[in-house]
């Protein structure tokens, strides 16, 4: 083997690292372009335009890749959406999933929900278990949402989709809304959009 | 097409620079880095040969497997802690791990050092005597997850200098037992398809066991074997055979009538063809492996989906057995079917134990014995896995086996159990089996939806019933004769694990943070510590310097709403 030669293996480097970061801020661009789109209806700064679209900002990757495939499949029927992601391709769904995952998730200052609401959800999550899949605090991982602070028109509306089965990407979470009293979910998502807390279980320093 | 792959091998090549200046970094702070070890201590090199695993159950010192040695007793050797000294038992040490939530690890200690794990895939390695941390791995999770009843793990396994785990999103990994730096991952199945990975492997004769979870998303269930030095695959078992149909089985194995509609299934068959492909029957805890005959032992969780039996025509073998294979060549032996046609996921998770048993006639035959969600404990003959009994219900059982509807039907035992996952534990000396139960009594409910392409699949829902009290219990039986030897009522359904000891001891944790020693002949509670989380995983023990520790872990859990928490507790006596 050849003796290293310092100097020229630093330039090398140097030119690497140069063509790299131009290579990957083109990326970067590409994807903030059309995460600009995405914006427009999800909010410039993760907060959505209107009351039944949902918080994207700070969901969970795996969860936004599955609901960007859904769409783009037809699992999950929403005109909107539907047309957003039909040019899209796989590594563009991937790369916006992680995108957004990576941002903060925004404070909607919805209010806590009274001590009886609190209440009927906390029964309805001791007769169902949601946070068995939405763990402790509904704050979600991997390919389950975060409900936590969510929209709570958005929750409503996707509730009775679940229920109806007008969203039918998971008929397993439709199942479980089903068997769930009416009532006791209306609760629930009252519950869950008045509740914030970040990070307080699970994951560790993530 | 040639400018992105110039763009992939720049950034290749730029990453294996930049990996020598991070991992530089890494040792400098504490900083946990994805995928790798953290941490500048390493930890003594183990040296674990096969015949050490071997010969666990003879192992005082060690805690070599998730279910103490290859039969899975979980019977310890060691007596220095017993029913005279007990009371006197107190806290060691607590290790605190970075993730608060639900622990159902065993640790595995080797010649002083421990190995745990907890929710989502991380490794710690701890010096046993005192608690201090020599490494921690985070593994580097893959964005895409599915998992049906929390992130949890249940521990490693060792063999040579290698520590082997499971993880989350599906891979089989090999570290390095004295720094936790990665050797080599093999993707053991596709997460996006609902494979995902909670069970401690289990390493014998040079080969990695493996099974799956996925039961809740229509995956097909399987044991692989890898090689453990290269993590090629050696052989793998499909739990559904192409053939899944069977022998239309009208009763389960207690004789009950399971009421199926065998001429409404048979049009379906002969509508839908075979549902082999996404028939579930995940396998998520370990095989019990007899040396003598070469042959592991194992059970085979529910058919997917869960409630919903009209779109599975038949028994859908292999679900809800037992099932032994050759351990070789992975080649199937015999099964047996608890339930076939399950619409209730009653199914087969407790690990079996081997254990010499007396047959019909009285005769000691080599048998193996499983928990059943049913609350039943079945005994087996090992030759073909035929049942020579099944115990006492140690649950209430009612209107068994009224079929889901939509509206939901009533049916004691829930679909928790009975036994959960739990592993029992037997003291062969007084020949009883310990058994952890849960009594929660729950609707059925059934819904009728197509495959959903690996996203959850349930087939209706399993609905508490707010207003019915729940219960749990700790049960010995005698698995000679099937009777219940004793019994005590805990407040709360059980849920992680049990050990016996041959200082005459059984203990076991709960869900409101008790951890408790029982006399193993009766029952008595002799010793009690309040561990202010839920004790929610199976206990181990261990010595050093000749002095005996009993360890476990205090994270709640998940499924059960359990309080969680981040505790590795070790108790001895002085
Ligand atoms: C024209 C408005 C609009 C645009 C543009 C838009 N969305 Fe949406 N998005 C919605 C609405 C409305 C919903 C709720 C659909 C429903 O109710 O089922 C939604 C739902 C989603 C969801 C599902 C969230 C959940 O909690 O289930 C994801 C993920 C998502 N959008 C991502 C994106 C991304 C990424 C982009 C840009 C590529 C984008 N959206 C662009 C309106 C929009
Ligand atoms: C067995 C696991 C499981 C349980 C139990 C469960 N969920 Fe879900 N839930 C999921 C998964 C997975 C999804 C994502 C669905 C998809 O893939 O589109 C989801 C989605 C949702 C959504 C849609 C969120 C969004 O952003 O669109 C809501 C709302 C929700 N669940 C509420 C609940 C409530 C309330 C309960 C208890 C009554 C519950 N879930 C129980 C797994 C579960």
């Amino acid at each position: 083997m050849p003796p290293l030669n310092i100097p020229r293996l630093s330039i090398m480097l140097m030119t690497l690292v140069a063509a790299f970061v131009q290579a990957s801020a083109a990326q970067a661009e590409a994807i903030e372009e059309k995460a600009a789109i995405c914006s427009t209806c999800h909010g410039e700064k993760g907060v959505p335009i209107d009351k039944v679209t949902p918080i994207i900002w700070g969901q969970m990757e795996g969860y936004i890749y599955l609901q960007l495939r859904d769409f783009k499949s037809g699992a999950r029927a929403n005109d909107l959406m539907q047309a957003v992601v039909a040019d899209l391709t796989k590594d563009d769904l991937k790369a916006l999933a992680a995108y957004f995952a990576a941002k903060p998730w925004p404070d909607l200052q919805q209010p806590s929900a009274s001590k009886d609401v609190a209440a009927a959800a906390l029964a309805l999550n001791t007769s169902v278990g949601c946070t068995g899949c939405h763990l402790g605090d509904y704050q979600g991982d991997s390919t389950v949402p975060r409900l936590a602070g969510q929209q709570h028109e958005y929750m409503d509306k996707t509730i009775n989709e679940f229920r109806d089965r007008t969203r039918a990407n998971n008929p397993g979470m439709s199942d479980l809304m089903i068997a769930s009293p009416p009532d006791g979910l209306k609760a629930m998502s009252a519950y869950l959009a008045g509740l914030q807390i970040l990070g307080s279980t699970g994951h560790g320093s993530r | 097409m040639a400018q992105t792959y110039r763009k992939q091998q720049l950034s290749l090549l730029l990453a294996s620079c930049t990996g020598a200046f991070l991992s530089t970094a890494a040792f400098a702070g504490q900083e946990i880095q994805q995928g790798a070890a953290t941490q500048g201590t390493a930890a003594p090199t183990p040296a674990v040969s096969q015949d050490m695993l071997s010969g666990a159950d003879g192992d005082s010192n060690n805690f070599l497997h998730t279910n103490g040695n290859y039969a899975q007793t979980r019977f310890y050797p060691a007596k220095q802690i017993n029913t005279d000294n007990v009371s006197k038992m107190h806290v060691a040490w607590i290790f605190q791990t970075d993730v608060k939530e639900s622990l159902e690890t065993t640790p595995i200690v080797v010649d002083g050092v421990m190995y745990v794990t907890t929710s989502f895939s991380h490794v710690y390695a701890l010096n046993a005597k005192t608690g201090e941390m020599y490494w921690h791995y985070k593994h580097k999770m893959g964005p895409i997850t599915t998992f049906c009843c929390g992130p949890n793990n249940r521990g490693v396994a060792i063999a040579d200098d290698k520590v082997f785990l499971a993880t989350l999103d599906a891979k089989l990994v090999a570290l390095d037992a004295k720094t936790g730096s990665l050797l080599w991952e093999a993707q053991v199945g596709d997460p996006e398809l609902g494979y995902s990975e909670t069970m401690a492997p289990t390493v014998v004769n040079g080969k990695v066991l493996i099974g799956t979870n996925g039961g809740e998303y229509g995956i097909r269930g399987f044991v692989k074997a890898f090689d453990a030095k290269t993590g090629k695959l050696a052989w793998q078992f499909d739990t559904i055979p192409e053939n899944s149909v069977g022998v239309w089985a009208t009763h389960d194995a207690t004789g009950r009538d399971m009421l199926r509609d065998i001429k409404a299934e048979k049009a379906a068959l002969a509508k839908l063809g075979d549902p082999y492909k996404t028939l579930g029957g995940g396998v998520w805890q370990n095989p019990a492996v007899d040396l003598k005959s070469n042959r592991i032992f194992f059970v085979v969780g529910n058919p997917s989906p869960d409630l919903d039996g009209s779109i599975r025509p038949g028994d859908n073998l292999y679900t809800d057995s037992l099932v032994s294979l050759d351990l070789d060549s992975g080649k199937y032996a015999c099964h047996f079917q608890y339930i076939a046609h399950d619409v209730w996921d009653l199914d087969a998770v407790s690990p079996p134990i081997l254990v010499d048993v007396k047959d019909k006639d009285g005769k000691v035959v080599p048998g193996v014995i499983h928990g059943g969600k049913t609350g039943h404990i079945y005994v087996h003959n090992r030759n073909d896995c035929s049942l020579i009994r099944f115990s006492d219900a140690m649950v209430p059982q009612e209107n068994m086996w009224v079929l889901p509807t939509k509206e939901g039907a009533r049916m004691l035992p829930g679909a928790n159990g009975g036994v959960e996952w739990s592993p029992m534990t037997v003291n062969p000396d007084l020949g009883f089996a310990y058994a952890i139960n849960l009594h929660q009594p729950m609707t059925y409910h059934v819904e009728s939806t197509p495959y959903p392409g690996g996203k959850l699949w349930l087939g209706g829902a399993f609905k508490v019933i707010p207003s019915e009290k729940q219960a749990g219990n700790v049960t010995a039986v005698d698995y000679n004769t099937g009777k219940i030897a004793w019994q005590v009522d805990t407040p709360q359904p059980m849920i992680g694990g049990i050990m016996a000891t041959a200082g005459g001891l059984v203990f076991t944790g709960e869900g409101n943070g008790w951890f408790r020693a029982y006399n193993a002949k009766d029952g008595k509670v002799l010793w009690s510590f309040q561990a202010g989380a839920g004790v929610n995983a199976p206990p181990a023990s261990y010595s050093i310097d000749g002095k005996q520790y009993v360890v476990v872990a205090a994270g709640g859990n998940v499924q059960l709403d359990y309080k969680r928490g981040n505790n590795i507790i070790a108790f001895t006596t002085d």
